[in-house]
């Protein structure tokens, strides 16, 4: 079974080094994420984000289907991740390792249980007919803290969407194609962002020092192979923590752990505000003066 | 039927010390220093329970053994199990009420063969990892003297093979803490003729704890025979048909004879009804030892054995060696009387 | 179905009858089965586990999990019952929620061990939730955290967990919210709330776990009084081994 290869004790203890000095392998601040990139693709619902190496895409599709019979005014809202080989060699098809069952699960927790996506307004026909609404996260490459830049992918991605309109009249629905209407954006009730911390105790494993923990943000894959400890908060800009995440590791004081929620709330407001502009520009880009432009004889020619 | 909801039974109130005086021989020599519940130990030994993350002294004089960490930067001792502080000179230690067997060299232990490899066999000794047996630290037929050849090592599962019963002697430690047995003495080898029982292993509470005798033999009552006991540290347990080693004592020149007929054989000899019954007998005192948490070694056993044999006794009826709860209660009195 | 929490407001009780800061019925034992090296069986509430240890003992199945060649590792099984809450429901060896909470344990006990005194075995927690009402995870640490050291594995402390919730839902903004302690499966339907683990008497957090959408504001409060909920925890704890261990030390002086 191919294995993330551990590093070494020197490595190890040269990062342990290094943090004692407040420094990073990268030269980053502690509390500084790597360059954030993201691009939409040409259909809607495609986000492609990159995190210093770590690059995830993610593809928002819609589909009519027949809702659960347990609620039978909600739409279907899932989410898929993918860790394929590609990303990295420890990954294997079809066997899932603890890092994507986290990822999912936390993707799931800060995103769908905390009612980003307002199912409600994906009903269509109460019990009959619902938007089935499904984001596929794909990572294509695994450099460390795949949660935050997944739930920023998908956040972007969701708010890029469109899906096609429909008209219902009684029972009968009808579906317009992209190119009979308009598209419209789905409804989202808030925008709920991770931020990852990692802790590394430079205490001698006793945990009692609490002026001897490092906390770090956006850690390299490197960087998380030596934590002895992570934290995942997720939040949105109002200031609302949708799931906290600490699943063991290292014990941390509460005070210490209160310090990174207020931090994630600062930098979820950041990330938010760069993937509101991100979006704007992109609206811009595809809005070339509505369908009056289009319908111009001098329109550019798509070759 | 009406669902009744049973509450749940208190466990049965253990035995109050009715301060009994504990003169158990305590003139003999302590192997190791390490009987716990001799009277002479006691003065270094608390009876008081310590738990984990306990802080037992912040005084630097001392330091930390077993069962103990020291904080980063202090001085504070503190306890990683629970059970009782121990001090031997400067050094303090904490003796878990309950945990696996760790091997020490010299200890006498009962193992099954897990598995068997080109020159050695790895055995299961209820320690963390597996003990190690070489094919050179075995008596090999035809003397002991003799060395170890290849056909030996073609040969290896003649003399044990998988699930085979052994005991042994800890020869010597690895880094990692598993062992390295031998069974070159006549002590040791094969495990024939008997029953095997597993009772969870030292510590400051109950189960087999080091003595000076860890082997005996029983001269049982209704006729059984003689039964050999062998109380293996690591709480493994044989009890088996005593057999006489053909010639005595006397004929010390002619091991290796002895050795090569019957040391390796899986074949059982013929065993009594009667003796087969006074097996049970032990096994069962044994076993209400352990679940009493009181200590297994010889002189528990011999007691507990002549008060069942006496309860039994005061039965009318054919002789039944099974020990019923009321009886083990009966045996206990008796225990406690003495 | 929406459960009434109104009434909270009027008498200061909650639908059990209990306080804001009162623990359910904390009650455990410690060595309950005979041929696990060590295990317990604990009660919060209505919330029952079992749980038992084997090892730490060399094993052959490879896997993630398996221990490494300086330390131990410790595997964590859970299984939940199937008459285990109200509906009677089958759940898969996938159950993503399961593994989530079985990698948590893991990952806590993995730091809080001294797993560098067993080279290369494997500690096997293997846990059984009998009945579900409430601080499920919280249940199952405490009961490993028992089992453990009935199996006499040195830990540096404790670990004890216990839930906290807040009378308010997410959306209100009312300021009289309390905090709540210890929440059943009524209340956790309909709260915001989080599982703490800390480690022993001191304030350090292990396991940290949200699921539900709260104010910023209010998680200081919740986080405190999980903190102390998780003090009283270690009391009941200790108290229990301690009367194991008196009990255990007092059959030995036959």
């Amino acid at each position: 079974m191919p294995r993330e290869t551990a590093p070494s004790l020197n490595e190890k203890l040269f990062f342990q080094k290094a943090l004692e000095e407040n420094l990073r392998i990268d030269g980053r601040a502690f509390d500084q994420f790597r360059a954030l990139e993201l691009e939409f693709g040409d259909e809607y619902g495609v986000a492609d984000v990159r995190l210093g190496k770590t690059r995830i895409h993610t593809h928002i599709s819609a589909q009519v289907t027949a809702p659960l019979p347990e609620k039978p005014f909600d739409g279907l809202f899932t989410l898929t991740t993918e860790l394929s080989p590609m990303a990295s060699p420890a990954f294997e098809v079809s066997r899932p390792t603890p890092t994507e069952l986290l990822l999912s699960r936390l993707l799931e927790k800060t995103i769908r249980r905390s009612q980003a996506l307002d199912t409600e307004s994906l009903c269509l026909l109460a019990g009959q007919k619902v938007w089935a609404v499904r984001a596929d996260v794909h990572v294509l490459s695994h450099d460390g803290n795949l949660v935050d830049a997944a739930s920023i992918a998908v956040i972007a991605a969701l708010q890029h969407f469109r899906r096609p309109d429909v008209s219902v009249e009684g029972e009968s629905v009808v579906v317009f194609g992209l190119e009979e209407r308009e598209p419209v954006p789905l409804s989202m009730l808030h925008f709920p962002l991770c931020v990852t911390f990692s802790f590394y105790d430079l205490g001698g494993g006793a945990g009692e020092e609490e002026g001897e923990m490092r906390v770090l943000i956006d850690a390299t894959s490197s960087e998380e192979m030596l934590r002895d400890g992570g934290c995942t908060v997720g939040m949105n800009r109002h200031g609302e923590v949708c799931q906290i995440a600490k699943l063991g590791g290292v014990p941390v004081d509460a005070v210490v752990l209160l310090n990174c929620i207020a931090v994630a709330g600062q930098k979820v407001r950041e990330i938010s505000d760069f993937v509101k502009g991100r979006l704007e520009s992109d609206r811009k880009k595809r809005d070339k003066g509505g369908w009056m432009e289009e319908l111009r004889a001098e329109n550019d020619r798509v070759s | 039927m009406a669902i009744t909801i049973l509450a749940p039974a208190p466990a049965i109130i253990p035995y109050q010390a009715e301060s009994s005086p504990d003169d158990s021989d305590d003139g003999g020599v302590d192997l190791q220093g390490d009987v716990s519940m001799r009277p002479a130990k006691r003065a270094r030994h608390s009876r008081e329970i310590i738990t984990p993350g306990e802080i037992i002294t912040d005084d630097a004089q001392w330091m930390r053994g077993h069962g103990t960490y020291v904080a980063a930067s202090s001085s504070e001792i503190i306890a990683t199990v629970a059970g009782t502080v121990q001090k031997t000179n400067k050094l303090l230690s904490v003796r878990p009420l309950r945990a696996r067997y760790t091997p020490e060299i010299g200890d006498l232990v009962v193992g099954r063969i897990i598995e068997v490899q080109s020159k050695r066999w790895r055995v299961d000794v209820g320690a963390p990892v597996l003990a190690n047996l070489p094919l050179s630290a075995i008596n090999l037929p035809g003397g002991i003297l003799r060395r170890r050849t290849e056909t030996d090592e073609l040969q290896i599962r003649t003399f044990f093979s998988e699930g085979d019963l052994l005991v042994a002697e800890v020869q010597a430690l690895y880094q990692d803490g598993s062992a390295s047995l031998h069974t070159r003495s006549l002590k040791y080898g094969k495990l024939r003729n008997g029953v095997f029982m597993s009772v969870s292993g030292v510590g400051g509470g109950g189960g087999v704890v080091r003595a000076r005798r860890q082997v005996w033999t029983i001269d049982t009552a209704h006729g059984g025979g003689k039964v050999d006991v062998i109380l293996g540290v690591n709480g493994y347990i044989w009890i088996s048909k005593h057999v006489e080693v053909t010639g005595g004592e006397a004929a010390i020149t002619r091991i290796e004879e002895s050795v090569s007929s019957t040391v390796y054989s899986s074949q059982n000899d013929a065993i009594e009804r009667e003796t087969r019954r006074e097996m049970a007998r032990i096994g069962g005192v044994i076993q209400l030892l352990v679940t009493e948490g009181l200590r297994v070694d010889e002189d528990m056993v011999m007691k507990g054995y002549e008060a069942a044999v006496e309860v039994d006794n005061l039965n009318t009826g054919e002789s039944n060696a099974y020990l019923s709860v009321e009886k083990g209660q009966e045996v206990l009195k008796l225990l406690r009387g003495i | 179905m929406p459960l009434d929490t109104s009434s909270y407001s009027l008498a200061l009780l909650r639908l059990d009858g209990r306080r804001w800061n009162e623990l359910r019925r904390l009650t455990a034992q410690i060595s309950t089965q005979a041929s696990a090296d060590g295990s317990s069986y604990l009660e919060m509430g209505n919330t029952k586990v079992i749980c038992t240890v084997s090892g730490p003992s060399e094993q052959k199945a490879a896997g993630s999990d398996r221990g490494e060649r300086d330390k131990a590792g410790v595997r964590v099984e859970i299984s939940v019952a199937g008459f285990s809450g109200v509906e009677r429901k089958r759940r898969g060896r996938n159950d993503k929620r399961i593994n989530e909470m079985a990698t948590t344990i893991s990952s806590a006990f993995q730091t809080n061990l001294f797993t560098n005194l067993f080279p290369h075995s494997t500690i096997t927690l293997s846990l059984h939730l009998l009945s579900s009402d409430g601080s499920v995870l919280a249940a199952l640490l405490n009961a490993s955290t028992l089992a453990l050291i009935d199996a006499g594995i040195p830990m540096k402390d404790y670990i004890c967990a216990c839930t906290a919730g807040s009378t308010s839902s997410y959306s209100s903004n009312d300021e009289s919210a309390d905090p709540l302690l210890d929440l059943n499966a009524q209340e956790e339907l309909e709260l915001p709330f989080l599982t703490v683990a800390t480690l022993g008497g001191s304030d350090s957090v292990s396991v940290l776990v949200m699921e539900t959408k709260v104010q910023v504001g209010r998680l200081e409060g919740m986080l405190a009084v999980g903190v102390d909920g998780c003090k009283q925890v270690r009391e009941v704890l200790d108290e229990v081994v301690r009367e194991r261990g008196s009990r255990i030390l007092e059959g030995t002086k036959l």
